[in-house]
């Protein structure tokens, strides 16, 4: 599975420019809290000053879904590990997950677990479109 | 409420009109009589105020659109409470309708948004995170590795569920599953299975409030409002410790309860927003009715059943009987109170939880309801 298309706008111009970078940026208020990308304000202080700072890229992991497409014929449903990451530096990310391959039951066969060291990577759908962070298991 | 399910050609806006026509008449009001009118909406719009003048309503002392997602109906009877307790208006009508069913499409496609292109927004479905289905089972999982809730636990949820539904005539689905059918069920997101999902549904449902005096008046057994909360917890898709694990039902169920002056082993009936089995699950642990973490149990222990200890979403709810957003349990609560529910009637049916969930479990409302007998 890839990532999809997607385009930025005014509120998401400088995130794209970090990921056409290979950087994921997050906002710093001025006494060093850190919030998600998209904050308007400090989530912890409520500031509305803050800078884009990057991301060390590791990563845990919160929560882990697979998503199934519809069935069509006899082709087996397309399969997408859905992710929520906890960002080092606090903030949680939700997006793919690469490098992992739930069982033929899905993903209770195991081998992912709460905690597991994850890393941010990024992905591009084909044509003219943004670079989309991924997650892939560290 | 109007006709509900895959009824094609109406619009959202009709639907509302017909279930205020519908709800005023079953009271044993006319249209001249409603002094307030709330409006909401589902995934179509097409409602707003200008309900007002479907319905030829004039001089209204109130009128509104709100949107608090699931939990807006219940949202709807607080502020009309509100508003009858402090003599703004003495009639006022609370309405939802929704039509996102197309013939031959698929529910799905009623629910799944067109990725968004641009923006946040279109990051997060190109991320592949695509409407609720995906958000709901991360909450679920987390709160599966937590406390070891299983898959088979939530499935007991839908079973018991469609067993209540097969005695609602409204239902959508009336036909028993076994936890085997919930299990051979397609994925859609694991861990949630197709019988882990609710339904999609066309229709419009409206409540009538007014007051305790009037209301003993009426063509129908009047039933109360007792208590009240919200709880709108603000972490939408950010950092938060308790996401999957506990919603705004904790603290709201606490407060609504106590409004009351009722405690939670007074309750005897139980209508909890369902839009997936675990909204239940995690809904039945936050008001209390067994402990954090051991709602998967007490699932599976055959409580939730038709004649089971605890009477629980007795028409079928969303998951079999009709998806109406706050409007099902309301609707439900409503008739169960009254003790209309004929072959699915509750036998003590005195104090009846409604619970409302909307967003990824970021918005609730409950309200506690009392029937004719709690006057």
């Amino acid at each position: 599975m890839s990532v999809g298309p997607v385009e930025r706008d005014e509120a998401t111009a400088e995130f794209f420019d970090g990921t056409a970078a290979g950087q994921f940026l997050l906002r710093q208020c001025a006494e060093g809290h850190f919030s998600e990308p998209a904050a308007a304000a400090c989530t912890t202080c409520g500031r509305t000053e803050l800078a884009f700072i990057p991301a060390a890229g590791g990563a845990t992991l919160v929560s882990w879904a697979v998503s199934y497409g519809r069935p069509a014929g006899d082709e087996p449903p397309a399969r997408t590990v859905l992710v929520i990451g906890e960002l080092d530096e606090g903030p949680w990310w939700w997006a793919q997950l690469e490098g992992w391959e739930p069982g033929a039951d899905g993903a209770a066969d195991g081998g992912l677990a709460v905690g597991q060291r994850l890393r941010v990577g990024f992905r591009r759908a084909a044509g003219e479109y943004e670079a989309v962070p991924v997650f892939v298991l560290a | 409420m109007t006709e509900l399910g895959r009824v094609y050609g109406v619009t959202p806006a009709r639907f509302a009109a017909d279930a205020v026509r519908l709800a005023v008449a079953d009271a044993g009001l006319r249209l001249t009589d409603v002094d307030g009118l709330l409006t909401s909406s589902g995934m179509s719009g097409g409602i707003s105020i200008d309900l007002q003048r479907d319905l030829g309503l004039t001089d209204l002392r109130l009128l509104s659109h709100l949107q608090a997602y699931g939990s807006t109906a219940g949202a709807m009877v607080q502020f009309a409470s509100l508003a009858v307790q402090s003599g703004m208006a003495s009639v006022v009508a609370c309405v939802f309708a929704d039509s996102p069913l197309q013939p031959e499409r698929g529910a799905g496609a009623a629910y799944g948004t067109r990725r968004a292109p641009a923006g946040w927004w279109g990051l997060l479905g190109a991320s592949g995170i695509i409407g609720a289905n995906p958000m709901y089972a991360l909450a679920a999982r987390r709160h599966m590795e937590r406390y070891g809730t299983t898959s088979e636990q939530l499935g007991h949820i839908a079973v018991a569920q469609r067993a209540w539904a097969a005695a609602n005539p409204a239902a959508q689905l009336r036909e028993p599953i076994t936890l085997a059918d919930h299990q051979a069920s397609r994925w859609i997101v694991e861990p949630f299975h197709l019988l882990d999902c609710c339904l999609v549904s066309n229709g419009g449902i409206a409540v009538i409030v007014t007051s305790a005096e009037r209301a003993a008046a009426l063509a129908q057994p009047p039933v109360h409002v007792l208590g009240w909360a919200q709880c709108h917890l603000g972490h939408y898709l950010r950092r938060d410790p308790e996401f999957g694990l506990v919603t705004g039902a904790a603290s709201a169920g606490h407060a609504a309860l106590a409004m009351a002056g009722v405690s939670l082993t007074e309750v005897d009936v139980a209508e909890l927003y369902d839009c997936y089995t675990f909204t239940v699950l995690v809904s039945l642990e936050d008001y209390g009715f067994c402990a954090k973490g051991e709602g998967g149990q007490f699932a599976a222990s055959g409580v939730l059943r038709p004649g089971g200890k605890l009477a629980v979403n007795t028409g079928g709810g969303q998951l079999s009987g009709y998806y109406m957003w706050g409007m099902t349990p309301l609707s439900e609560a409503v008739i169960q109170a009254r003790g209309q529910g004929g072959g699915r009637q509750a036998d003590a049916h005195d104090i009846v939880l409604v619970s409302g969930n909307g967003g990824v479990l970021d918005h609730h409302s409950t309200l506690v309801l009392g029937s004719p007998a709690t006057a």
